[in-house]
């Protein structure tokens, strides 16, 4: 504001606060504008507090890209705290990202994903499976957003193709975590949750053979296994808790449940009284059935065969027990018919089991006294289940309480090989007494049998109709309707005895000379459009037609 | 006789089809340029069979019954054509939405037809062991079942995407000509025998 007039010479110059400019008070000259401000930073610079507004400008980017580091690593922290993962895991994952981020880290509704993927990849790589369902629960997304990104860690850091370097999801491992984080088995004994943990491995491992995981999530088959293994261990456990803390569907844990236990009555029917034995009530024969199982695995599959063919005596043990359990009934010690002959009493003896291995027939009788007391133990039970009646319901479970499994420390041993840790073909190879296909197959399967009696029967009534006097078709009215029962959830409860829209279709598409093959795949659209609505296109000519 | 007319049966050919199964063609999707700007809204006052909405999707959707398609018609004069159940219905398609086009007053042309994905489907009718598989072949396939249930295989040549489902149910995906389709399922036949669960 000092300085002296270049005008007059004079000391007067005086700052005008409406025009912001300098003019000489004696001489009346306004002098030229030199009101700029010192630039920050220089050495000259104005002293005092220095405020910023905005973040553009010098030495802002650095102080961003510091703050967006501290903050993401911040963020890396508190989920990783979250997931309950050790602190040399959590480097594990800021490498990871910083090796994906090229060290720009980063903020954003995306971050969290990422962050998520990584957790999810470092533990996969370590074979501690941690369930993508959780870590989207905490992360806050969805599982398929997740699961995109996952997909594009494992592309970038190109971790496909080796197993040993990055391992299958292992349900064993996401079984074992959800028992050590289940709430209820925090108030029981050591022993209890390590048997039930034991059991419930060699569960997992049978329904990883019956193809009951095959293609489906994992979490669901964990909750019913572990649902299952609390009901033998009478720990009170509801399916729809176990299912809210590992972060699956109730009703597809409810569904898996179910797949459980008719495998386990599939395995069942070995059992003396085993065609007694349904989803309702194998709950109570579990114990046997698991014991049954668990000594079965305990046999290599086809070892035995291969013993006695190299005896060369042509006995097969199963015939042995079978043999012995006629005995059992020509003797009439159990008072009722058995039919089923059971591979699972071959070689109890003192409660000791020999080995299936089959050193010594003489060691292989059945003790008529446990056979009997089984069964009347079972004949007890339904008795006292038709008494209760209505308790089969499967998560609710109202009769259960009260019931006391028989002998429930005495049947598990957990010897088998299947309730350690075992890989997939270690699994295959065990036999466990059932032989089971993937439901879906199974289902496909029925299907196609399905479409089949449709195809017949459509057969019939348009060769009815092209040949009205024909004699030999003529032996009931019946073709002319599909005998298939079973159809679809469409006519659930209604008797299927008239003609639907897929029995058009179907005689459509065989007049139109479609292969019956093709019609039993049931693309009915592709082959309407390829075959019957053609319209424009010149069919192709059948070599065999021409 | 009449029987033998019901059949219609033609055998499959061996030496193409080894496995002796032929996937079905399920979804065609081709693209063509009309060689001329649209007015999109025009299109979609003047055409009953379409629909328009710019704050979704900026194209005309338009379908026809036959062959039963549906059209993605865009102003710059692209459309893509889906949904055909073979190469030619899929050409026949798109000629009529060019002279549907062509009717309401644009000087629509038909250049550059091209086939750009082709999936097909078919059943092995046997169920596999998709972990078995997901192991032996890691390079290719990514199993998560996690996220999805089936085994996505990723074959490099024919560059072909194959979802493999336990069940023994097959998708085919990404090929520009059937015979790739063919081709991919032939090349994955005897490894899925391999994974095979026998049946009782």
């Amino acid at each position: 504001m000092s300085g002296c007039c270049k005008h007059c010479g004079s000391n007067s110059i005086v700052h005008d606060d409406i025009s912001a400019n300098l003019f000489c008070s004696s001489c009346g000259v306004v002098s030229e504008f030199d009101g700029y401000d010192a630039q920050i930073g220089r050495l000259n610079g104005p002293e005092g507090t220095f405020v910023r507004v905005g973040t553009s400008g010098t030495g802002t980017h650095y102080s961003y890209k510091e703050t967006k580091i501290y903050n993401a690593q911040n963020l890396i922290d508190d989920f990783v705290y979250k997931f309950a993962l050790s602190p040399s895991k959590c480097s594990d994952i800021k490498t990871m990202i910083a090796q994906i981020t090229e060290n720009e880290f980063g903020q954003g509704d995306w971050f969290p994903i990422l962050i998520g993927a990584c957790a999810y990849v470092v533990m996969r790589k370590d074979n501690k499976s941690l369930p993508i369902a959780e870590v989207a629960s905490v992360v806050g997304c969805d599982i398929y957003e997740l699961g995109r990104m996952f997909v594009r860690v494992v592309d970038f850091l190109g971790l496909k193709g080796s197993a040993e370097e990055f391992p299958e999801f292992d349900i064993v491992v996401a079984f074992e975590r959800a028992v050590r984080n289940c709430g209820k088995f925090s108030g029981l004994g050591r022993d209890v949750v390590e048997r039930m943990r034991k059991q419930g491995v060699f569960l997992i491992q049978c329904a990883v053979q019956w193809f009951l995981t095959t293609g489906r999530k994992p979490l669901p088959v964990v909750a019913a296994v572990l649902v299952l293994v609390a009901e033998l261990n009478e720990v009170d456990l509801r399916i729809e808790d176990v299912a809210r803390e590992v972060h699956a569907a109730v009703s597809t844990c409810r569904s898996r449940y179910k797949e459980l236990l008719e495998a386990l009555v599939k395995v069942a029917q070995v059992l003396p009284w085993g065609k007694d034995v349904t989803v309702k009530n194998v709950v109570r024969n579990a114990p046997f059935v698991i014991q049954y199982m668990e000594r079965k695995s305990m046999g290599k599959r086809g070892e035995k065969r291969k013993e006695v063919e190299e005896k060369g005596g042509g006995i097969d043990l199963g015939d042995a027990v079978s043999e012995c359990l006629r005995k059992n009934v020509e003797h009439g010690t159990s008072g009722n018919c058995v039919e089923n002959d059971s591979l699972y009493f071959e070689a109890e003896e003192n409660r000791g089991f020999v080995r299936s291995g089959g050193e010594s027939f003489d060691q292989m009788k059945i003790s008529h006294e446990c056979l009997s007391l089984m069964y009347t133990e079972f004949l007890n039970e339904m008795g006292h289940e038709k008494f209760m009646e209505g308790s089969g319901e499967v998560p609710q479970r109202k009769g259960m309480r009260g019931f006391e499994f028989i002998a429930c420390r005495d049947w598990w041993e957990g010897k088998s090989e299947l309730s350690k840790k075992l890989l997939l073909k270690q699994i295959l190879e065990k036999d466990v007494g059932l032989d089971a296909l993937p439901p879906s197959f199974v289902n496909g399967c029925k299907v196609y049998k399905r479409r089949k009696e449709k195809i017949n029967a459509a057969k019939l009534r348009i060769s009815r109709i092209k040949h009205p006097l024909g004699t030999d078709l003529g032996e009931s009215g019946d073709i002319g309707l599909s005998e298939c029962v079973n159809a679809g959830k469409k006519r659930k409860g209604k008797r299927v005895k008239d003609i639907d829209w897929e029995d058009f279709i179907i005689e459509a598409l065989l007049l139109h000379e479609v292969k019956e093959e093709e019609i039993e795949k049931g693309h009915y659209n592709t082959l309407l459009d390829l075959h019957v609505f053609n319209g424009g296109i010149m069919p192709e000519v059948p070599m065999w037609k021409a | 006789m009449a029987e033998q007319g019901l059949e219609g049966s033609q055998p499959v050919d061996l030496k193409k089809h080894p496995s002796g199964i032929i996937p079905t063609l399920q979804n065609i999707v081709s693209t063509v340029n009309l060689e001329c700007k649209l007015d999109l809204k025009s299109i979609a006052l003047q055409a009953r069979n379409a629909e328009y909405n710019p704050k979704r999707f900026a194209a005309v959707i338009m379908r026809i019954r036959e062959p039963k398609t549906t059209a993605l018609i865009f102003a710059s004069g692209k459309m893509v054509c889906t949904g055909a159940k073979s190469e030619q219905q899929s050409k026949l398609a798109a000629r009529k939405y060019a002279r549907i086009i062509q009717k309401l007053g644009f000087p629509a042309k038909f250049k550059d037809f091209k086939i750009q994905n082709i999936v097909g489907s078919c059943d092995v009718k046997f169920p596999i062991r998709l972990e078995g598989l997901a192991y032996s072949h890691g390079a290719f396939s990514s199993y998560e079942p996690e996220l999805f249930p089936g085994l996505i295989y990723r074959m490099k040549q024919p560059k072909i995407v194959l979802l493999i489902f336990v069940s023994g149910k097959i998708v085919l995906t990404g090929a520009k000509v059937r015979d790739e389709t063919y081709t991919a399922f032939e090349n994955i036949y005897p490894v899925l025998t391999e994974f095979r669960k026998n049946q009782q």
